[in-house]
């Protein structure tokens, strides 16, 4: 239940963003990082609706291919050793 | 915080998995070690990943007390059933919590989802801002939050709470935060653990130095993680490396998401919404600082008070646990799911005894995702130190 995704932030009104990650869009909550610039392009980690931080285009991309293994139930990322 | 060593430059995810293996059974190990995790993402990325069985011998990796709706005290969990049923309100909570069994006689209702069944209007939420939603929908009706999770989740509550509360939503609290059950744990003077593999989104929003008493009262070693197998094999290496030079810091392998500091905002929100109370955890009892409570200002929407029949029918059933189902000594890192006697038997995720087969971050049922079965060579490894 504490996992959070990274999105990529496409818009923001006030405290919400549109934010989109491999082709599902959402709306974000951003209260809990309303003291930083959150910027279109920008990528936030979001737990149960909201960014908790905001994290490197990089870091996203490697959270990516590890929650396509964990949800595809795919074997391990070191393949059968 | 140091940095005993970062991954090759340019190197694919499995690949520096990989080049941390490697280093990994190239350390000098002169005894046994036991490293444990308390995030269920961290036990799921370890047991599909298959992470387990490419430790050198005499290194094990012991899921503990990782998953908030294991945790939620049976008694919350009564209450909540019976709020729903004798009330008319509409009850949410995060999905997992629909199917967490509280004991009670045979036929009565055991879980929110039968009590939806019955026709008590339970809803499943992913989202504080659904229970919004669903409270502004129809503004004359109670909705009654049942809130589970760890401080990454407690958090987003906060936030909710902070921006704009319904005048008809109400808060069943049922918070809990981490670093206290290791600290109940390291205290009682058998923790079964060598080394701390600590949360990784729980230090995203609370900062990492929440860890620094488990190095510097304990003189034991701590790495924060990610999620990847080469996050998590960088943490285990740093363990490691730290017991065979015995130096023990607080290291921080997962440094895209946690920042010294934490999520200060969110740290600010949660202070302000809720206060630190001694709460009681599942079949193992009341742990000292590890739950949330509403503040004052916040009281008109604490369901407590209103539903004090309940509340005090549930309370009058604390501590109990199905029979036989030893999901607190999972939680604990006492036993591995499979040392439990119902594990696959009485206890599976469609039938499921305990929360730890229900839930996604739950032990029990990551193991038995991942294919785990019975092995008695592996469950009798655990038990003797730790009993």
């Amino acid at each position: 239940m504490c996992l959070a995704v990274p999105m990529r932030v496409d818009s923001v009104t006030g405290y919400v963003a549109r934010c989109s990650a491999k082709g599902v869009e959402r709306d974000v909550n951003l209260f809990l990082i309303q003291d930083e610039p959150v910027a279109i392009g920008d990528h936030v980690l979001v737990h149960v609706g909201y960014a908790i931080q905001k994290v490197t285009a990089e870091d996203a991309g490697t959270t990516w291919a590890l929650l396509d293994e964990v949800f595809a139930g795919a074997p391990g990322a070191l393949g059968a050793e | 915080m140091s940095d005993p060593g970062s991954a090759p430059a340019g190197a694919g995810a499995a690949s520096a998995a990989r080049q941390w293996l490697m280093r990994i059974r190239r350390l000098p190990l002169s005894r046994p070690v036991r490293i444990m995790n308390v995030c269920g993402g961290h036990e799921r990325s370890i047991a599909q990943g298959g992470l387990r069985s490419l430790m050198p011998d005499g290194v094990e990796l012991i899921p503990g007390p990782g998953c908030p709706v294991c945790v939620c005290p049976e008694e919350d969990v009564y209450a909540a059933i019976r709020i729903a049923l004798d009330h008319d309100v509409t009850l949410v909570t995060f999905g997992d919590m629909l199917r967490v069994p509280a004991n009670v006689a045979k036929g009565e209702i055991r879980t929110l989802e039968a009590a939806k069944a019955a026709g008590a209007d339970v809803r499943p939420i992913a989202s504080p801002l659904e229970a919004v939603a669903i409270a502004d929908a129809d503004p004359a009706r109670t909705v009654v939050f049942f809130a589970v999770g760890f401080e990454t989740t407690m958090a987003p509550v906060a936030a909710m709470m902070r921006e704009r509360l319904p005048d008809n939503l109400l808060l069943l609290l049922s918070g809990r935060r981490t670093w206290p059950a290791v600290a109940m744990l390291l205290a009682s003077g058998r923790p079964g653990f060598d080394a701390l593999v600590a949360p990784g989104h729980v230090s995203t929003v609370m900062g990492p130095l929440e860890w620094a008493f488990v190095v510097r009262d304990h003189a034991m070693p701590c790495a924060v993680a990610g999620f990847s197998a080469d996050s998590l094999l960088a943490a285990i290496y740093s363990t490691l490396r730290q017991i065979a030079e015995n130096r023990p810091v607080l290291d921080n392998c997962y440094a895209g998401a946690v920042r010294n500091e934490g999520n200060p905002t969110a740290q600010r929100h949660l202070a302000a919404a809720m206060s630190i109370v001694d709460a009681p955890w599942r079949g193992i009892g009341v742990i000292p600082c590890s739950g949330y409570k509403l503040r004052p200002e916040y009281a008109a929407h604490d369901a407590r008070p209103v539903f004090a029949e309940e509340v005090e029918a549930g309370r009058r059933r604390v501590g109990e646990m199905p029979p036989g189902c030893a999901c607190a000594e999972v939680v604990l890192g006492r036993i591995y799911p499979t040392g439990c006697p119902l594990y696959g038997t009485a206890c599976l995720p469609r039938q499921p005894v305990g929360p730890c087969m229900v839930s996604d971050e739950g032990a029990c049922r990551i193991w038995w995702s991942a294919g785990a079965r019975r092995d008695r060579e592996r469950d009798r490894r655990l038990e003797p130190a730790c009993k």
